[in-house]
């Protein structure tokens, strides 16, 4: 032992004399972050004030070309099916259909294009980055108090783009139990499907407060989905045993532009697609609702008028008891953006906004569009340099442009109304596509689950917003 | 060396990994795995497996990654 002593601590002794190791700086940079976005008390302050930021630049950088797409679509766009069809000699029914069903129905719907790229892109920005998982690890402690962990919270996150893929990436979770839970949480995540509905409410009602509204829509859906899970592990899903939460926290980077766009590209073609499928079809089926019995003149006395009339009188006590309302909300359970989709197909139709009155030749549509075009960028970056403290480059007026629909639904709501709506449109039934992954992965009783108690919270919700808002005056 | 090895681990009752010694001695692990070795055969010291007694509320002990992740523990043998 003693000669052993001995050999060791001569050894030790050269290596000491010997080596010289370099001096590692073993706190990095990601630490020295990760300290601060994962503090125990700054870390949901944090979380929140960064989804604040987001909303708050997605909605006011892309206004300006939400704008300017909305007046290409109901413009140069409207026109030239306008001189195609009347090249064509179509008749009028045909001219109505493609008018108010193909771009009053799916324009409505792709003038958000600009805002979802806006979203997608800090979406990956976030992701790429690695903050992605520090959120995750931070709302583990919110998650514990619904009866999950935090990585429950990565297929939430992906709820905000789109809810079925995020109801499949529930497969990352070991217990059936969580898994359940999570997928009915799931859709009460503000998917960017509903962010059409927000932001023609938001931009009507609450101008440049638009994005703190669309904010507040996104932190209430969490908020529901917290009291919703502890009600779920109160009664009929008790918690088995507590797995551990181990998460992997990888080392922040910048961003490669490259991924960025691809991330971008590939969640709005899905967009692009279903407005070219889903809410084409569903439109066309609206027109044709709207205009049957043959000979219909007034679109309250056509079958879809009907059956919405008949449901309206449910929605009376939430602020929005008519009948276009209603026929929109149901609607909207083929896909969110159906919702304006339709309320741009009546209201828009009912109003008889001429899209293609005005005498214009082709090359003056394109010049319009590229003069437009370079005026949406100036504002958006005016816009974003007003961020900047002590700068000020808004023009008041030209921020407060709206689009066609919001116009016309500041006749038909008041705020308040507006709140009850976005609550509703925020909490009710998810469309059938999430319903159909639900039915896959965990049986049709659990999607009849999902679909009754949201519509059931999205009720109660909206109604204790607006009678509660009328009781205090505020309607 | 293997005195002062063997004094550090004495004044630790729940004992100390590998890890944990190299930091205290700021000797490197591969230089320390001898001498632990070393003192494990002759009899002063016990390898103890991973044990649970930093977990007091999680029900998944056996498939813990962290508790793995802690390897063996040494402590001087009474």
């Amino acid at each position: 032992m003693l000669i052993a002593d001995r050999r060791y601590g001569f050894i030790n002794g050269v290596v000491r004399q010997a080596l010289h190791r370099p001096r590692m700086d073993r706190v990095t940079l990601t630490d020295r972050i990760d300290d601060i976005v994962t503090h125990k008390w700054l870390g949901l302050p944090i979380f929140f004030a960064m989804m604040y930021v987001m909303f708050r630049l997605v909605i006011d950088v892309s206004a300006p070309f939400l704008d300017w797409t909305d007046a290409v679509i109901t413009g140069p766009v409207a026109r030239w099916f306008a001189s195609l069809l009347d090249l064509l000699a179509a008749p009028a029914w045909i001219h109505s259909l493609v008018v108010e069903a193909v771009i009053g129905g799916v324009g409505g719907v792709l003038v958000f294009i600009p805002g979802l790229l806006i979203l997608y892109f800090f979406l990956a920005l976030l992701e790429d980055s690695g903050y992605m998982s520090r959120a995750a690890f931070v709302m583990d402690r919110f998650m514990r108090v619904v009866g999950l962990h935090g990585k429950s919270f990565i297929p939430m996150i992906l709820g905000f783009g789109r809810a079925v893929p995020a109801v499949y990436a529930t497969r990352t979770i070991p217990s059936r139990r969580d898994r359940v839970l999570t997928a009915l949480l799931i859709p009460l995540m503000s998917c960017s499907a509903r962010l059409p509905v927000y932001v023609v409410f938001g931009l009507a009602f609450f101008g440049s407060h638009a994005g703190t509204v669309i904010w507040a829509m996104y932190a209430l859906g969490i908020l529901v989905a917290m009291l919703a899970g502890m009600v779920f592990t109160r009664t009929i899903l008790k918690p088995d045993v507590t797995s551990a939460f181990v998460l992997e926290l990888p080392p922040y980077r910048a961003p490669a532009f490259k991924s960025v766009l691809i991330h971008m590209w590939e969640n709005t073609r899905e967009f692009v697609r279903k407005a070219g499928t889903t809410i084409l079809y569903a439109s066309l089926v609206m027109w044709v609702l709207l205009n049957l019995p043959r000979g219909v003149t007034e679109q309250r006395d056509s079958y879809f008028g009907k059956v919405s009339g008949w449901i309206a009188p449910v929605f009376a006590p939430l602020g929005f008891g008519e009948w276009q309302t209603s026929g929109a909300l149901v609607s909207g359970f083929m896909a969110k953006e159906i919702v304006v989709s339709t309320m741009s197909q009546i209201y828009i139709g009912a109003e008889e906004v001429g899209f293609a009155e005005q005498e214009t030749t082709f090359a003056g549509d394109l010049n319009e569009i590229g003069v437009g075009f370079v005026n949406a960028a100036l504002d958006s970056g005016k816009i974003l340099l007003s961020i900047l403290p002590g700068v000020d480059l808004v023009d008041e007026e030209a921020a407060s442009q709206d689009t066609v629909l919001s116009r016309i639904l500041r006749e038909h709501f008041t705020p308040l109304s507006a709140v009850a709506m976005l609550i509703f449109v925020l909490l009710y039934v998810p469309c059938v596509a999430t319903l159909g992954a639900i039915k896959h992965e965990f049986g049709a009783s659990w999607a009849v689950t999902s679909a009754v108690y949201q519509t059931v919270v999205a009720w109660l919700a909206a109604f204790l917003v607006y009678q509660g808002g009328l009781l205090l005056g505020l309607g | 060396m293997l005195a002062q090895l063997l004094s550090l681990l004495e004044s630790q009752s729940d004992g100390l990994s590998l890890f944990e010694v190299s930091r205290r001695m700021k000797v490197q692990p591969s230089a320390l795995q001898p001498m632990l070795d070393l003192l494990v055969r002759k009899g002063r010291l016990v390898e103890i497996g991973p044990d649970g007694k930093c977990c007091t509320t999680c029900a998944s002990v056996s498939d813990c990654n962290l508790l793995a992740a802690r390897g063996k523990r040494y402590v001087t043998a009474r």
